[in-house]
């Protein structure tokens, strides 16, 4: 057996532990910066790179050698090629090479009927077409910028794909697989009514905005559903829209259909990672009551409230403040680490990873070094 | 899902004739592979 392979198994074999709420050796540690951080990292033009995907494999060499991580780290959803060939607007390039979402409106107030009758109809024949201009025209044109763009994406993850096998074989990652999908009043918001659409929505048709969440909670969870459940495959869902939320509206139109998404799929004996954006402390008794062993990566909170409340039932992960490396001396990006090690890691249950993760990166600052004092910290200690 | 851009294999098989007799278990994981293949593509568009 090769050291990759070796390492590779005592790996699976720590998220096999925490993903079924059993002890693991030790803490397991995935790398919060990107794709985009490991560019810059390596000196390259951003734009050209994710274009030009053959540019990526010493990237992800070099990215892989220095920073400590347990699962592969990088990965990116949004790879520029077949959102130009779509006329993507929901997603673009900016100036400086950054995939960007700017705040769009796919759906009109007027259509919530349409889209209740059938969800994935109207997002086909209504909401598409708005923000995809490759949507529009003679069908035979639709129709072959549509094949043009699979193509694309497809040969594109192929590329991500075989640079991703080769790290793995080099460096003994973690065999993790992964879907993604959202809380039903989150796909509601960020793409179709937008982030002031939904909030008004709320007031003015609460009773559209439940009938359109239940609609659309076949697609989510078909959407998050691995092709093959198993113990090192997880669903991961961001969160996004809770935290603008009276808790009344909270309960009666963004819960129901989260928790039965989550179910659903922790059902079919697979794990879900949430990313619990923001600050949800105020609905911490609501997550208590998602299926064991959900895991919870907070963005903001108190990590002795939430290892109180959640901390035997869920595996608690993020917290620690990314900004914190780009403000703070290497001890005290340390001794932040030890903080919530020593306040997460007793009992188990606890995956570090960071609070969000790191896209850009200043060259010339201390996030590199402090990074990677954090990561080896946390592998040297976070020994059971 | 009721809608008329996804098909089952059901609804599949039961719209083309001409595949009767024809190795349905060679036949049935491809279809709906490309099936759920576009599907999770459309669905990644608003993502």
């Amino acid at each position: 057996m090769t050291d990759a392979i070796a390492r590779t198994n005592e790996r699976n074999q720590l998220f096999k532990d925490l993903f079924s709420g059993k002890t693991p050796k030790r803490v397991p540690i995935s790398n919060p910066a990107t794709q985009d951080f490991a560019i810059q990292y390596a000196g390259l033009d951003l734009a050209e790179c994710q274009w030009d995907l053959t540019k990526l494999e010493p990237v992800y060499d070099k990215f892989c050698q220095d920073f400590y991580t347990d699962t592969y780290p990088g990965g990116s959803i949004r790879i520029p090629s077949h959102y130009q060939i779509l006329g993507s607007t929901p997603i673009v390039m900016s100036s400086s090479g950054f995939m960007q979402h700017p705040d769009v409106v796919g759906m009109l107030a007027e259509e919530y009927d349409e889209f209740i009758a059938s969800p994935y109809d109207c997002i086909v024949e209504t909401i598409l077409p708005r923000l995809y201009t490759e949507f529009n025209g003679p069908p035979g044109k639709v129709a072959m910028a549509l094949a043009k763009a699979m193509k694309a994406q497809a040969d594109d993850l192929a590329s991500l794909g075989a640079i991703r096998a080769k790290m793995n074989a080099k460096y003994g990652f973690a065999a993790m697989v992964g879907a993604l999908t959202e809380a039903p009043f989150d796909f509601m918001s960020d793409f179709l009514r937008s982030f002031k659409g939904i909030s008004g929505d709320v007031r003015r048709y609460p009773d559209k905005v439940a009938a359109a969440c239940e609609a659309v909670l076949p697609l989510m969870i078909k959407k998050g559903t691995l092709p093959n459940p198993s113990m090192l495959g997880y669903t991961f869902v961001p969160l996004h829209m809770a935290p603008y939320l009276r808790e009344k509206d909270f309960a009666a139109l963004y819960w129901p259909t989260f928790k039965k998404m989550v179910e659903t799929l922790a059902g079919m004996g697979q794990s879900v990672q949430l990313f619990v954006e923001q600050d949800w402390m105020r609905y911490i008794d609501y997550l208590y009551e998602l299926p064991e062993n959900t895991i919870m990566r907070f963005e903001y909170g108190d990590p002795k409230l939430i290892k109180e409340k959640l901390g035997k039932k869920h595996i608690i992960s993020g917290l620690y403040p990314v900004t914190l490396l780009q403000t703070g001396t290497k001890q005290q990006c340390v001794d932040k680490a030890k903080e919530l090690l020593d306040i997460l890691a007793p009992g188990g249950r606890y995956w570090w990873q960071a609070d969000k993760s790191i896209i850009h990166l200043d060259i010339n600052g201390p996030v590199v070094e402090n990074l990677r004092a954090v990561l080896d910290y946390v592998h040297e200690n976070g020994t059971y | 899902m009721d809608t008329k851009y996804y098909t089952t294999w059901e609804e599949y098989l039961a719209e083309h004739s001409e595949l009767e007799g024809k190795p349905e278990q060679a036949i049935a994981p491809k279809i709906v592979k490309y099936e759920d293949a576009m599907f999770t593509f459309i669905m990644d568009l608003l993502l």
